[in-house]
Parts: structure tokens; C-alpha cells; sequence
């Protein structure tokens, strides 16, 4: 194991910010080519359940060092001032980085940090980036792939023991992502989007590592004994994605605890107003499917997200 | 004058947001029409005080006569972030002008964007007054994609010293320029620094050349003095200086001044220690565009960019 540093700035005050990748790879090395898998998250500095991952990898690889073949490279906080200051964006300059990629040597500051990510990372075989949607949405274990390079990651997908993977269609914005710029390298990228924003979901950690396990394992990166049983996913290739938009602003209280199977007709929740004790609207599911997105942050406007639901493909949406 | 309500969206705790455009009717129904968005985000203090006192221009300083095509102008869109100091949408901090063209059943910036776009659908020509997306002091210039629907001739119509005309991004087809462009009308955005003070002489340096611009596109009969032919440059015609230090930044030169290769522009002094650590150099003959704007700069953090001469 050894820690390096892949990035660093001096802060104008008596401190270094730097991007920091843990690198494993087996003690005795043979001949043939290694694969290498490289776990990133913290693009987004309030997203914190891939660093819970990326310890119980850690962890992990520290205990089983003797079934490391491959080299495994971590990057647990990438936009480390965000996470140490719940900013999602880069701060002082207010940007995304997934929005920034593939950036340059020559660009501004958050440009030239996703340029060293990107240069570090190039050269793997895979790459997980993995992300906790943010703090106004509770999502379940899911994998998001973009249609263009679905041929090549929708069966990596379905190892990493995910409830569901989202196959979207190419969005030209997604095209500075750290996955598309990564995916077009040629290293097979894949993106995570679990739990919530500032948070910790233990339960969805677990299940992630026994994904990344078990694709490790299916690709030689490590070799054990040990049996990784994965849950198959849902997938997005055989039904639709439904959106539910808050109608009104207002507090939303939801009438479930957390992402579930639901039938159409199911109450999803009601946006009230404090002030006057009125429903505004009472939010119900327009089909039976699963609930992969809920509302997690109460204050909601117009148009604000409550809900996703992956249903049968009806035309209606 | 007219005063358009272009949307309103309530909030649990807030008043309502409205947002108004006020719309100045020329006397003649065949003359171009402009559209004029001011500040599309909170502590876009500039283009907030540029589009309001255009207003005021058109409301209170120009015979009516003068005025041949319609004006329409929207001063501000993000009041909610404006008013506690914020740059995005307050509540998911997502940025309005990454949302364009728009969706009515979308989120609430995207339909945000939707009203917005609609209400500026139709005009002939448009101008958005952009703050600098990075913390920076420049000189006003004109931003232009390289889109395949930009107008370089008109935009050298305003006669600022420089235009920016730029390759796109992928994240740059959802700006309203980009968008309002596809729609058919000919967009142009100003580039305003991102201090949060106004700056009267340039504030009032960007309003001329708006002026100007209307008068040469026959949108108004207002003469006023000529401006520069400007400048196109793109990213080879500038060169970038990183800062080799982190501390206290302090520019010795102001956008718009030549400097020389060699010349001292600017130093870095250790910010526990006072004494000066580093000195700028310009890396060539040529003209300051922009400056970093905070006092505090990290390590390898753009500090000026400088159009090259000669
Ligand atoms: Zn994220």
C-alpha cells in the first residue's frame, strides 16, 4: 500500500490542498500484465458513502493482501476542500468538477485538478466513480451508464451487486463527466449513485463492496475462495424511468421511509404549508414500479424532484 | 413602457419570485427588436446595475421618437439569490444558465429557463450580461461561441476593445446564448468582471457600447461616439500566467494596460510572513485582459491573461 499524492496546490495560508490515491498491488509480481481498477469518489464534496466503500475496500485489500493480483488504486476524496467543508463544488471557484473534465494544465484551477485526476486514472482497465446523489435525494444502489459506451460497461454493471442499473441516453452536458471522458481513454467506466448526500448508508456499503469484490474477482484483480453473491439488478433497457415533479412548493413529508417496490395509485407523500396547516397536493405513483429516487430534503419549489420510479414501458412517458 | 410579468413561483417561506421584463415599443413595427438580460445570477452585481439603468435610459433619457424597434429588458432573474448573496439557485445551488433552452415539467431552474426563454423568443438580436464565470477583473469584451450560427460582424458592432470568440464546450450547449442562437436570434454575451462593486466607468462603458450597438443595428437613433474596432482573439492570442506561489495576490497593473515583456505586473507576498515572495513577470509584450479578483491566490491559479502585441 502506499499513498501518493496526485495533485497539490499551496493555499495562501499555511496549507497544502491536495489529491491524494492510495495505490495496492500484489508484494510479488509475475511477468504478465496486471489489471488495474481505479475506485474514485468525492467529485462532489457533500457525497460521502464512497468513502465509506472505499474504507471497507481498504480494509479489505489491508486484511487479503496475499489475493491482490491486479493493482487497485483508490481516490477517495477527489474535491478534498468540498469534503472538508460540506461544498459540493470546487470552493472559492464554484464549480462542478464532474462539469469540468477533461480539463488542462492551462485552465483554472478546478480544470487543472480533473486533468491530473484524468491523467492518473488513465491507463485502467476499469473505474468506478461513485457518487451518493446529493443532499435532496435518497437513492438506491444503482449503476448510471451512458447509452454510447453501454456495449462495453452494461456487463460490469451487472457484477457490482447493484439494485439497478440506469441506462440513459447521451447528454451532450454529460460529456464532461469524469465517466465520459475516462469511457472515450478507453478505460471501461462506471458510475455509482447510492444513498444520500452527506451521509453514511452502511447497509448500502456492504453491498458495494461485495460488488466491487466480486468484479475483481471476475477479473483476476483478486483471487479467492471466498463465493460473492450478487442480486440482479433491474435495468432500464426493459421498462421506462418515470419523474415526479413537485407541483407546488412547499414541505414535502413523505408517506414511505425509503425506496420501495409501490403500486400505482401508492400515496408518495403530500406538500404542505406550515404556516396555514393545507395540503397543497398529495403526491401519488403513476404506475407500479420501483422507487429508485425519494425526496430526502423536506423544502421543495416547483419542479423539484420527489421521485423517481422505473415502471413497465407504457408510452405515457 | 410596459412591465411583463414573465414568471412567478412561490416558496414556503419567502415572498413570491417575480420576475419582470419591461418592454419599450418602437415607432416602427419593421425595425430589429432586442432583448436585454441582466443578471442571470446572484452577485452579478454589474450586470444588474447596467440593465437597470438602461431602464432607465429608455424610460426617463430618450425622446420616444428615437426609438425605431422594440426593447425588451429583463434586469433580473435570480432576485432570491441576489438578495442574500448567493451566485445560484438558493435552494440545489444549480446555475440558470446551464439550463437553457429549457423544460416546463422539468426542475424548478429548468423551468425557470423555459419562461425565461420564451418570453425572450422572436428577437432579432440579444445580449446577456454574463458575470466572469472565474474570480477575475477584467475589461468588458464580448463573448462568441464558435457555434456556426455566431454573428462576428455584428458583435464588433458594440466596439469593445475585444472579442472573445470562443470554441464551445459540451456544457456550453446549455447556455442561453448558445440556445437563443439556434432559435434564430443573434446573440452576443458581455462579459462583466465578478467584483461585487459597481464600477461606474465601466458600467457605464458597457451601457455605450449597448447603445452603440442599437444604433448601428438601426434598432435607435442615438448617436454617440465611436468605439474601437475590436480585437478577435482566441485562445492562442492570449497567454495564461499561473501563479508559482499561494499568499497575497497584489496586481500592479489594471486590465486594459500595456505591459512589456519582462515588466513587473504583479507579486505574491507570504501571507504570515509579509514579505514578498514572488514577482509577475509578463511573459510577452501585451495588453492585461483580467487579473484574479481575490487578494488571496492559490498555487498555480491563473493570475493575468494577457493578449499578446506585436
Ligand atoms: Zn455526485
Amino acid at each position: 500500500m502506499k499513498t501518493s499524492e496526485i495533485f497539490t496546490s499551496n493555499l495562501p495560508v499555511g496549507e497544502k490542498l491536495s489529491v491524494k490515491r492510495t495505490r495496492f498491488e500484489p508484494k510479488s509480481v509475475d511477468n504478465k500484465k496486471m489489471k488495474r481498477i481505479s475506485i474514485v469518489s468525492g467529485i462532489h464534496g457533500d457525497e460521502l458513502e464512497g468513502q465509506l466503500v472505499i474504507y471497507l475496500l481498504a480494509d479489505w485489500l489491508n486484511k487479503n493482501n496475499d489475493k491482490l493480483k491486479g493493482i487497485v488504486d483508490i481516490y477517495p476524496a477527489v474535491n478534498s476542500l468540498g469534503v472538508d467543508t460540506i461544498t459540493r463544488g470546487f470552493p472559492l471557484y464554484e464549480v462542478d468538477l464532474n462539469r469540468t473534465f477533461p480539463g488542462s494544465a492551462n485552465e483554472f484551477l478546478p480544470g487543472q485538478v480533473v486533468y491530473a485526476l484524468a491523467n492518473d486514472v488513465k491507463g485502467s482497465d476499469i473505474a468506478i466513480d461513485i457518487h451518493s446523489s446529493n443532499i435532496f435525494l435518497r437513492e438506491i444502489p444503482q449503476i448510471r451508464i451512458n447509452k454510447e459506451y453501454s456495449k462495453s460497461t452494461l456487463a460490469l454493471a451487472k457484477e457490482l451487486n447493484c439494485d439497478f442499473i440506469w441506462i440513459h441516453d447521451a447528454v451532450t452536458v454529460l460529456e464532461a463527466t469524469f465517466s465520459h471522458t475516462m469511457n472515450s481513454m478507453g478505460t471501461k467506466t462506471l458510475v455509482v449513485e447510492m444513498g444520500v448526500g452527506m451521509r453514511l448508508t452502511k447497509e448500502y456499503g456492504n453491498q458495494l463492496l461485495i460488488g466491487i469484490l466480486n468484479l475483481m474477482k471476475k477479473e483476476g484483480i483478486i483471487e479467492c475462495e471466498e463465493e460473492f453473491t450478487v442480486r440482479t439488478p433491474f435495468s432500464s433497457e426493459i421498462g421506462d424511468v418515470f419523474y415526479l415533479n413537485a407541483p407546488k412548493s412547499g414541505l414535502f413529508v413523505p408517506a414511505l421511509d425509503h425506496c420501495a417496490i409501490i403500486k400505482e395509485g401508492d400515496k408518495i407523500g403530500d406538500i404542505v404549508d406550515p404556516l396555514t396547516g393545507t395540503i397543497y397536493s398529495t403526491l401519488k405513483a403513476p404506475n407500479d414500479g420501483i422507487l429508485f429516487t425519494l425526496r430526502e430534503y423536506p423544502v421543495v419549489y416547483e419542479g423539484s424532484l420527489i421521485a423517481r420510479i422505473f415502471g413497465e414501458k407504457s408510452g405515457k412517458n | 413602457m410596459e412591465k411583463i410579468e414573465i414568471l412567478r413561483i412561490e416558496s414556503l417561506s419567502r415572498d413570491p419570485l417575480v420576475v419582470e421584463g419591461y418592454l419599450f415599443k418602437g415607432t416602427n413595427p419593421n425595425a430589429p427588436k432586442i432583448a436585454i438580460v441582466g443578471a442571470m445570477e446572484g452577485e452579478s452585481i454589474l450586470p444588474l446595475y447596467c440593465a437597470s439603468t438602461l431602464v432607465d435610459f429608455f424610460k426617463n433619457k430618450l425622446e420616444k421618437e428615437k426609438l425605431k424597434g422594440d426593447v425588451l429588458i429583463i434586469p433580473s432573474i435570480n432576485h432570491y439569490a441576489l438578495n442574500i448573496s448567493k451566485r445560484f439557485w438558493p435552494l440545489d445551488n444549480t446555475d440558470i444558465n446551464m439550463m437553457f433552452p429549457g423544460y416546463e415539467l422539468g426542475e424548478t431552474t429548468q423551468r425557470i429557463a423555459k419562461k425565461v426563454f420564451d418570453a425572450l423568443n422572436g428577437y432579432d438580436y440579444g445580449v446577456i450580461l454574463e458575470r466572469r464565470p472565474d474570480p477575475a477583473t477584467c475589461l468588458p469584451y464580448i463573448k462568441l461561441y464558435k457555434s456556426g450560427y455566431e454573428d462576428l460582424l455584428a458583435a464588433k458592432k458594440f466596439g469593445f476593445k475585444l472579442i472573445h470568440h470562443r470554441t464551445m464546450k459540451s456544457i456550453d450547449t446549455v447556455t442561453l446564448q448558445y440556445n437563443w442562437q439556434l432559435w434564430g436570434t443573434k446573440a452576443f454575451s458581455i462579459m462583466c468582471p465578478s467584483d461585487n462593486q459597481v464600477d461606474k466607468k465601466v458600467a457605464s462603458q458597457i451601457n455605450q457600447a449597448i447603445i452603440r450597438f442599437m444604433d448601428k443595428s438601426k434598432i435607435l437613433n442615438y448617436h454617440i461616439f465611436n468605439g474601437y474596432e475590436s480585437t478577435v482573439m482566441d485562445r492562442n492570442t492570449i497567454s495564461v500566467v499561473k501563479s508559482a506561489k499561494s499568499g497575497i495576490f497584489i496586481s500592479k497593473e489594471l486590465p486594459g494596460n500595456y505591459v512589456s515583456k519582462d515588466q513587473v505586473i504583479g507579486e505574491i507576498v507570504h501571507s504570515l510572513e509579509g514579505n514578498v515572495i514572488h514577482q509577475f513577470l509578463a511573459p510577452c509584450n501585451g495588453m492585461v485582459t483580467c487579473f484574479y479578483s481575490n487578494s488571496l491566490i492559490f498555487e498555480h491559479a491563473v493570475a493575468f491573461r494577457i493578449a499578446k502585441i506585436g
